[in-house]
């Protein structure tokens, strides 16, 4: 038997060190947000000859001189009826909605410009997010992830104990700090896809520590008296962590080569479940259940 | 044994359902090539299929109420929309907050720019003369056109505009009326409501107009120069109606009557009324996905989720033995009723939401490994396979529907703030869930409770013993 309980200090500064890493991460490098959330264009190119990636920064900037911020980058190359298409994403940081005709003089000229050079190019994505929509994008986040912890908490204490619901949420914040500081370290894109990734881990997390919970809840009726809070919590942990890891494990493996093969469009978000898994995993076994012991001898159930 | 058989049933019936969902021949002729012919009955997104969303504001005047506007908007736009021959396009009305707007969604398009100019220009409505009425397959040429100077701009005075609803009927009209001391137009600003009615006087239904003061003015020279002729009402140089005047009018109010329809007199007076509507549409937002790209990503994604899936069945089976096949029947079963559901549903297969799908293969084991974990206490107690099985399932219930409705929640909250595609995340995410609670607890049990034999007792009591010394 493992002693999860024993060593809670040790692991509490750790889950501590983690987050605060990660707010430093926050604060001082930021994210690196999409344009739903930040506004702009963001377009996908292939071209049938490889290009630097220079040089379509001076075409966009002969372009228009403030589209030389733009930020581009080389996508993996595209397969086609047999022919390989090179990729390149372009993110501006304006958007051009509130002109057609912005948009449509960046197309033509682009697919000008790219064919003086003998190179064709076909726009395979475009996206443009205006200023008021992506305020609009943000504050609806905010909302969802807001509800869904009030409506988890009121769902936890209603089946468990309010204290639980509190250890629940206390686990579910450190899980998503510490994978927002991995996001802001590896410099991946916060989209709505990794809000989507977000919640995700949110109900996962959950998940685990209500199986846990569950397990406490179990042990507790049953050790009634014979033993220390300290150790039905470490009973139950240790009972259902062949559970926790085949199940962490297995999710993992589902994930993973999500992360590795499905590309640009995707990886935000398989980048959050891959880091929440582990997270929250973690954070089940060491977090969750410690946090809640001095409240429960406190209670007394 | 009798709630035994009724789980047998319901598990064989809910297969049987979700494979014909997903199997019925297709009506409609989608041509999907690679992975995306397997899933031709399941609607698929923008972002997968190829095609733009374009979401616009509404610039209103201030005063305004948006949602007197929004459904001539939406009609006005469809018309267009279908007169460029983007039958498929699907517009809506959008609600934000207290915000209005009009989302355009067009599957498979690849030249946006045109669409975009259709929807962003203001329709002009305006009255003409009718000369005479053609059919013709192509727009006739006017011979020998005159010109008239108007606001100081030469321009022609006749002109070939088309029906509305008739492709071949093509009406030689005259634009500007060259009565009284000035040519001069007749516009929709001029107008300032139209609405249906049902014609009380005469036999079928009738269309209200009301002008402003300076329009009845000029409407009253127009009726009064035209008795007996027909004037049509041209928005977007597609003709709406051209009615023939009676008399002169007189007051600042006509009818237009001897419609056939209400259906018909409605959208005549939505027609005019929005070809007049001062509203500008700003584009909020677009999303566009060549059809390439998106079948790319899908065929990487699907490959990718297949290859963890294979790695996770592997797994459970080296872990749990016979228990461990049940899991993947259980995860092909589950799957099977997912896309089964997405297909019967009509609900939108995008991007995230094949996330969505792999991410229930995570649910689906791990409701399993959660029984089996169970049963292999109860195994270790020296119960025999059977009832440690049916002891099993009891226990682990609650623990199963606690864990997977928090999820279930978490995805009705993102279902209901998340716009495009992420929805389609929560559809999955949600139908995933329940679908793998219904897989464990009544497909896996069945499947188990007859093949209990199948268990390796030995291996877990050895163990338990082997834990005691």
């Amino acid at each position: 038997m493992f002693d999860f309980v024993g060593k809670r200090k040790v692991f509490l500064l750790l889950s501590l060190l983690l987050i605060i890493a990660s707010l430093i991460f926050v604060f001082t490098k930021g994210f690196n947000l999409g344009v739903d959330f930040a506004g702009g264009t963001e377009f996908v190119i292939s071209s049938d000859k490889e290009v630097e990636v220079n040089e379509v920064r001076d075409i966009l900037t002969s372009i228009k001189s403030d589209y030389a911020t733009a930020k581009i980058a080389k996508l993996k190359n595209l397969n086609v009826e047999n022919t390989q298409l090179f990729q390149y994403s372009v993110v501006l940081k304006d958007s051009l909605s509130g002109d057609t005709s912005l948009k449509e003089e960046l197309i033509n000229q682009m697919k000008a410009k790219f064919s003086e050079k003998g190179v064709k190019i076909e726009f395979l994505e475009f996206n443009d997010v205006s200023g008021y929509a992506a305020e609009e994008i943000k504050s609806y986040a905010w909302y969802a992830v807001i509800i869904s912890l009030i409506l988890l908490l009121a769902y936890i204490t209603l089946r468990f104990k309010f204290s639980f619901g509190v250890g629940a949420i206390l686990a579910l914040a450190h899980d998503i700090l510490i994978t927002m500081g991995f996001y802001s370290m590896f410099n991946i894109e916060i989209n709505v896809a990794a809000i989507a990734a977000f919640l995700t881990l949110a109900g996962y997390s959950l998940n685990d520590t209500i199986v846990v919970y569950d397990k406490i809840r179990e042990n507790m009726k049953k050790y009634r008296g014979k033993n220390s809070i300290e150790e039905i919590v470490n009973i139950s942990i240790n009972e259902v962590i062949v559970r926790s890891i085949n199940t962490s494990l297995t999710t993992f493996l589902v994930v993973l080569p999500i992360l590795i093969w499905g590309g640009k469009a995707i990886a935000p978000f398989a980048f959050g479940l891959a880091v929440g898994v582990v997270v929250g995993t973690y954070s089940s076994l060491y977090i969750a259940s410690p946090i809640v012991i001095g409240w429960l001898k406190k209670s007394k159930i | 044994m009798k709630a035994h058989r009724v789980r047998v049933i319901i598990s064989v019936l809910v297969i049987l359902t979700a494979l014909l969902m997903f199997f019925w021949p297709s009506n409609e002729n989608v041509e999907n090539s690679g992975v995306l012919k397997y899933l031709s009955n399941i609607k698929l997104g923008l972002d997968i299929q190829g095609g733009s969303m374009l979401e616009y504001d509404m610039k209103l005047d201030e005063g305004t109420d948006p949602n007197e506007i929004i459904d001539n908007v939406i009609l006005v736009l469809r018309k267009r929309l279908d007169a460029a021959g983007y039958t498929e396009a699907v517009v809506t009305k959008v609600v934000s907050g207290n915000k209005i707007r009009v989302r355009v969604e067009i599957p498979g398009i690849t030249d946006v720019e045109t669409a975009e100019k259709l929807i962003g220009s203001r329709g002009k409505l305006y009255f003409a003369e009718v000369i005479e009425v053609q059919t013709s397959d192509v727009k006739p040429n006017v011979s020998r056109n005159k010109y008239v100077v108007i606001n100081g701009n030469e321009e022609e005075l006749y002109d070939y505009v088309r029906d509305m609803y008739d492709e071949t009927t093509w009406y030689k009209v005259k634009k500007y009326f060259t009565f009284g001391a000035e040519p001069f137009e007749f516009t929709g600003a001029e107008v300032i409501d139209a609405n249906a009615d049902i014609n009380t006087r005469d036999q079928g239904f009738k269309v209200n107009l009301k002008f402003s003061s300076q329009g009845s003015k000029k409407f009253e020279l127009v009726t009064g120069n035209l008795i007996g002729k027909r004037l049509a009402i041209i928005l977007d140089n597609r003709v709406i109606i051209a009615p023939t005047v009676n008399q002169k009018i007189t007051g600042g109010s006509a009818e237009i009557t001897g419609i056939q329809s209400i259906e018909e007199a409605r959208n005549v007076a939505a027609l005019i009324k929005a070809g007049n509507l001062p509203v500008d549409l700003v584009k909020f937002q677009e999303r566009t996905t060549g059809p390439t790209l998106g079948r790319d990503v899908v065929e990487t994604i699907i490959k990718a989720g297949l290859i963890g899936l294979a790695i996770v069945m592997i797994y459970m089976v080296f872990f749990y033995g016979w228990m461990g096949v049940v899991a993947d029947i259980a995860l092909l079963f589950n799957s099977m009723l997912l896309l089964g559901i997405l297909a019967g549903t009509n609900a939108i297969l995008t991007l995230p939401g094949l996330a969505g799908i792999i991410l229930t293969f995570g649910t689906t084991v791990d409701g399993n490994v959660i029984i089996y974990e169970r049963i292999k206490e109860e195994l270790r107690h020296g119960r025999p396979p059977l009832t440690a099985v049916r002891f099993g399932f009891d226990k682990a219930f609650w623990t199963l529907f606690d864990a997977n409705l928090t999820t279930v929640l978490a995805g009705v909250v993102l279902y209901y703030f998340a716009t495009g595609t992420v929805r389609g995340f929560a559809i999955t995410l949600i139908i995933g869930t329940l679908g793998s609670m219904f897989t464990n607890l009544v497909v896996s049990r069945s499947i188990l409770e007859s093949t209990s034999h199948l268990i390796n007792v030995k291996k877990y009591q050895k163990a338990a013993a082997e834990e005691g010394k």
